[in-house]
């Protein structure tokens, strides 16, 4: 009715130019670069950035994107220059993952995948690359079944095992808190596997178990399970929360003055949530996965400036994690000298990082038998700091990896290759 | 074990203030404009950040005082130009609109403020238990309590003895009546929902105190308060707030007994209390359908 200068201008026919136009435009680029052999190898990330785990997803896209610049200026990968595809999973949305994974390696070719930080996330992302024959580097999904019951040939975790930290931790807790222990654990995967861990490593050393209860993700208030955990008079309250809840539950414990009362402990902590926490809150005998200062780890101070150079702050655990998953592609290329699944897979079993990249006491390692990484463990006491500080853990013992980890058979992983 | 019941129905009470709170804010909005908000945790969760990024300027105080309003200016301007476009059509176009603004929101957080958990800083004198066997019992918690009860007294006393309060009353039951009696609707839709987004303001401002400030801060309180809401009642304040108690009773007695069902156990009761009484606890029929 109206007279629209916009319909008259877009007609039928010139929509199906300027898609024709567009779809060669697609392959122009890729044809010219494959002519002149170099088409970019892609890296696919598919992690946490929004919901719950966003600042440890970002934070390990971080430590991704430093690894990918270091790779490239070093002459890329096969003499190809890296390109990282980035793709937010969310938080706890499984369905997502996976068609974003199905997305990064039917359309946009990538020869790796990287993520998850969220385990169920990873346990699914890592069906899809088993069955498309991809390189998958989980840097950040702890439950065990990752690289245990339910590992992978193209799977490898940069991260620990819920029952490495547990065995890691659970001597210093005894030692620093007593033997009752009463757990807040989150009530999914990580939770449930890692509270079974530390009763496992708590039993052989005398702990028992004073009480525990099972919190669903994302409990915002946590007073009332804080009051149940002081009624049964445990030595130490052990909280297995992460993220979020880790910093709502150790914010109202301390506010309660329960650290007064008994100790407020755990396995697995992050800089991410103490960074959250008020100083006061910033209790507690944990393990790190990894930490910025640490004295006569080579080249340390080196990645630690570049990060602060990339966001003004130190990195984290969750940094290193993805520094090291992007790194350890280009490593295995290398050393296979293909980019072909079941080749780079190999290669990768049994790789050692290198100090640049390992960034630890002792140099990290890919354990053949079941794709976990031996990494150093830090076991330590948080620190509170001022409301600025970036030092906030102060690491007591290094526990080493296959110490922590135990023998390969004990992992319940049993590896099944493609073309075995 | 009685004493841990009785501690727990004590803390449900606190707990059950401050979700009674923004369910007031909630129901306001529905009430009179039925627009079911999604949005409403979005807000906390700016009021949540303004005030922190207010308090190195103004102190805590000032924080507390001067993001709620800040806040509800916000909410003035989104019922102006986005919101009221829809209320003549569908409520689901409502719902669409204000579930997209709750992303935008959450989104909008995590640019500006980044994605990290900040710790929000209180008082020291607020910091401390008052009591050592009630060691739940903060100066926090306690005058949290206080600024609970004293904004529920103050809304009542808006609503029953103000011309706007009248009005918004009024509206709730007749919207059309109210209009062909001469008052602007527009604007009172307008206030109305100002008023609703200040009180999540001030929920924004007290969670920050106890729970870590994130831009998720908001998405995780919201499902509790829109429980209350139909526990309580459509269309009755006085049921949301008895809602909002209730609910944060229940999950505290549920710890004692069966700790993974705390959450569980708001929905149970909402689906209990929908097949006895499908109004709600202090509803009028009519409101339920």
């Amino acid at each position: 009715m109206s007279h629209d200068p916009s319909k008259k201008k877009f007609s039928r026919r010139t929509l199906v130019k300027a898609a024709a136009a567009a779809g060669a435009w697609q392959l122009v680029p890729r044809a010219v670069a494959r002519a002149a052999g170099g088409e970019p190898v892609r890296f696919g990330f598919d992690d946490t950035l929004t919901g719950t785990y966003a600042a440890l997803g970002k934070n390990t896209l971080i430590g991704c994107e430093l690894a990918v610049e270091q790779i490239n200026a070093r002459g890329g990968i096969l003499g190809r220059k890296v390109e990282m595809v980035v793709e937010d999973s969310t938080s706890g949305d499984a369905g997502t993952a996976v068609q974003k994974a199905r997305k990064l390696i039917e359309r946009d070719h990538v020869s790796f995948i990287l993520g998850n930080v969220n385990s169920a996330l990873a346990l699914a992302m890592g069906q899809v690359t088993a069955d498309r024959g991809i390189l998958h580097i989980v840097p950040g999904g702890h439950t065990d079944a990752v690289t245990g019951t339910a590992c992978h040939w193209n799977v490898f975790r940069v991260c620990n095992t819920t029952q490495m930290e547990a065995n890691a931790v659970a001597p210093q807790l005894v030692k620093n808190a007593g033997k009752r222990w009463y757990y807040i654990t989150p009530d999914y995967a990580f939770g449930h596997t890692l509270q079974a861990g530390l009763e496992k490593a708590g039993q052989k050393l005398g702990a028992v178990k004073a009480g525990a209860d099972l919190t669903p993700l994302g409990t915002t208030d946590y007073s009332s399970y804080l009051i149940k955990a002081q009624a049964a008079s445990p030595d130490v309250i052990i909280f297995l929360t992460q993220g979020a809840d880790m910093i709502n539950a150790l914010k109202q414990a301390v506010q309660f003055g329960l650290e007064k009362r008994t100790h407020l402990a755990g396995a697995q902590q992050e800089l991410e949530a103490l960074e959250g926490l008020p100083p006061e809150a910033r209790v507690g005998t944990w393990v790190f996965e990894w930490y910025w200062k640490q004295p006569g780890v080579p080249h340390l101070d080196a990645f630690v400036s570049a990060i602060r150079k990339k966001t003004g702050k130190v990195p984290t655990a969750r940094t290193w994690q993805g520094y090291a998953a992007a790194w350890s592609c280009a490593l295995a290329a290398h050393a296979a000298k293909s980019l072909d699944g079941v080749k780079l897979a190999r290669a990768m079993q049994g790789l050692k990082l290198p100090p640049e990249i390992g960034l630890m006491p002792q140099a990290p390692f890919y354990r053949a038998g079941d794709h976990q990484l031996m990494p150093t463990l830090y076991v330590g006491q948080a620190q509170a700091g001022t409301a600025g500080s970036e030092d906030l853990f102060h690491v007591s013992q290094l526990v080493q990896g296959p110490e922590a980890a135990g023998p390969v058979e004990d992992s319940g992983c049993k590896l099944t290759w493609p073309h075995a | 074990m009685a004493q841990l019941v009785f501690f727990n129905v004590f803390n449900g009470l606190i707990v059950g203030a401050f979700y009674a709170l923004m369910a007031l804010g909630l129901s306001l909005i529905l009430n009179l404009s039925g627009v079911i908000n999604f949005a409403h945790g979005g807000f906390l969760a700016i009021a949540a950040y303004l005030a922190y990024t207010l308090i190195p300027h103004v102190g805590f105080w000032g924080g507390l005082l001067l993001a709620p309003p800040l806040t509800a200016a916000l909410g003035l301007l989104i019922e102006r130009f986005l919101i009221r476009r829809l209320y003549r059509r569908d409520p689901l176009y409502g719902l669409l609109l204000t579930f997209g603004l709750a992303y935008v929101f959450e989104d909008a957080t995590r640019y500006l403020w980044g994605a990290q958990s900040l710790p929000y800083p209180i008082p020291a004198s607020l910091t401390t238990p008052i009591s050592s066997t009630y060691f739940f019992l903060t100066g926090y918690r306690v005058f949290m309590v206080f600024l609970v009860a004293a904004a529920v007294g103050a809304l009542f006393l808006v609503l029953k003895r103000t011309r706007l309060g009248i009005r918004i009353r009024a509206g709730t039951h007749d919207l059309e009546t109210v209009s062909v009696l001469g008052t602007n609707v527009r604007i009172l839709r307008n206030l109305n929902f100002g008023l609703g987004i200040y009180l999540a303001g001030l929920a924004g401002v007290l969670a920050a105190g106890m729970l870590g400030l994130e831009p998720t801060i908001g998405s995780s309180l919201i499902m509790p308060s829109f429980v209350a809401i139909i526990v309580g009642g459509l269309g009755s304040l006085p049921g949301t707030l008895l809602g909002g108690l209730l609910i944060g009773v229940a999950s505290g007695v549920t710890t004692v007994f069966f700790p993974s069902a705390t959450e569980a156990v708001m929905y149970v009761m909402m689906g209990a209390v929908l097949l006895v009484r499908p109004h709600g606890l202090l509803g009028e029929p009519g409101r339920a359908q």
